[in-house]
């Protein structure tokens, strides 16, 4: 961990300088734009296409190659969760239950 | 003496109103600070990052990344992708804060969270003309603040108790699944998001994961083309 010390402190440091850009884009210089509905559509589809770009390679992909299989216990823990996220709106429930998913299918497919 | 009163009644007030967002805050620290931990950081690191941050959506939308030794700037560029609607609250809020000092404009722009943002542009305009509205917004900021870090602190060490074999590096990739539902507020979105999930599988091979910014690319021009071909309809949530 340690050799990785310095990767990670540039991460929190070049983060942190985003997530404080952002929000100060506008607040800062006291600005009076108003955004343009096209660019407000560009700034609200953005995050949830990266956020579904990330999940869907994490559960789908074992060592690199497609495996749509009940025996893939990230992909079968992701789809619980999913429909859990879907259902219940709980963080906690889709937590939960896509972390009992995992380990079932660990347990009984591995 | 008045001025002072009204000031503290003001941050009490926001304080209040964002009460009821704690129960949606604290699970998220938690989770963000376990997550943290098992994908590799120092519980000093973790401390860190919460603090410095401060965005649970961006910390743990790349703690996957992380763990799948992805290139620095493609971790900093989905920060950037997924903090995207602190742009849209920065412009809404703008307006409103113009006239402070540029101490106040930093603390606020550093400490904006979606829930008090939210409770904000319902309650107040840009044109009235209320003297104390940023102390209203600082005290639900800083109630917010203070239960993620604390939020996170506690799952920070406990994530640093629990074994590796539970795999809950996982738990992020969970609950960016949880944090995905609420955005998906149209038609648009979804074909979007879906398209993005397609492009990230087909492109995964591709060097440095331009995969991903690809898939992020393609899922906006996605979503742009079904919000031009689709009946109008207008969306009110930010």
């Amino acid at each position: 961990m340690a050799g990785e010390s310095w990767f990670v402190w540039a991460l929190i440091a070049g983060m942190a300088a985003i997530a404080f850009l952002t929000r100060a884009v506008f607040i800062l210089p006291g600005s009076h734009l108003r955004l343009p509905p096209t660019a407000e559509r560009v700034l609200r589809y953005a995050p949830a296409a990266a956020i579904m770009a990330i999940i869907v390679p994490d559960i789908a992909l074992v060592q690199g190659a497609l495996s749509i299989s009940i025996e893939n216990p990230r992909l079968v823990g992701g789809l619980v969760a999913f429909a859990l996220a879907a259902s219940t709106r709980s963080v906690f429930a889709t937590i939960a239950g896509g972390m009992l998913a995992l380990t079932l299918v660990r347990q009984f497919a591995g | 003496m008045k001025m002072q009163r009204e000031q503290i009644s003001a941050l009490r007030e926001g304080a209040l109103a964002s009460a009821g967002l704690l129960v949606g805050i604290v699970p998220w620290g938690i989770v963000a600070g376990v997550a943290m931990v098992s994908a590799g950081l120092t519980q000093t690191q973790a401390v860190a990052m919460s603090v410095l941050v401060f965005a649970g959506t961006a910390q743990l939308a790349v703690l996957p990344l992380l763990v799948a030794k992805a290139p620095l700037w493609v971790m900093v560029a989905t920060a950037l992708v997924v903090n995207l609607r602190y742009v849209i609250y920065s412009a809404v809020l703008a307006p409103h804060f113009e006239h402070l000092p540029r101490l106040w404009r930093v603390l606020l722009s550093y400490i904006t969270v979606d829930g008090v943002f939210a409770l904000f542009a319902g309650s107040y305009r840009p044109e009235d003309g209320n003297p104390h509205k940023h102390w209203y917004f600082l005290g639900g900021s800083l109630l917010m603040w203070c239960a993620w870090q604390l939020s996170s602190w506690i799952g920070i060490f406990a994530g640093a108790m629990i074994p590796r074999e539970w795999s809950l590096e996982f738990a992020s990739t969970l609950a960016l699944i949880a944090l995905l539902i609420p955005l998906l507020f149209d038609r648009a979105v979804v074909c979007g998001a879906l398209a993005a999930g397609g492009v990230a599988l087909i492109a995964a091979k591709l060097p440095l994961n331009l995969g991903l910014l690809a898939a992020i690319a393609v899922g906006v021009a996605v979503g742009l083309a079904v919000a031009r071909l689709g009946p109008r309809k207008e969306e009110g949530r930010v």
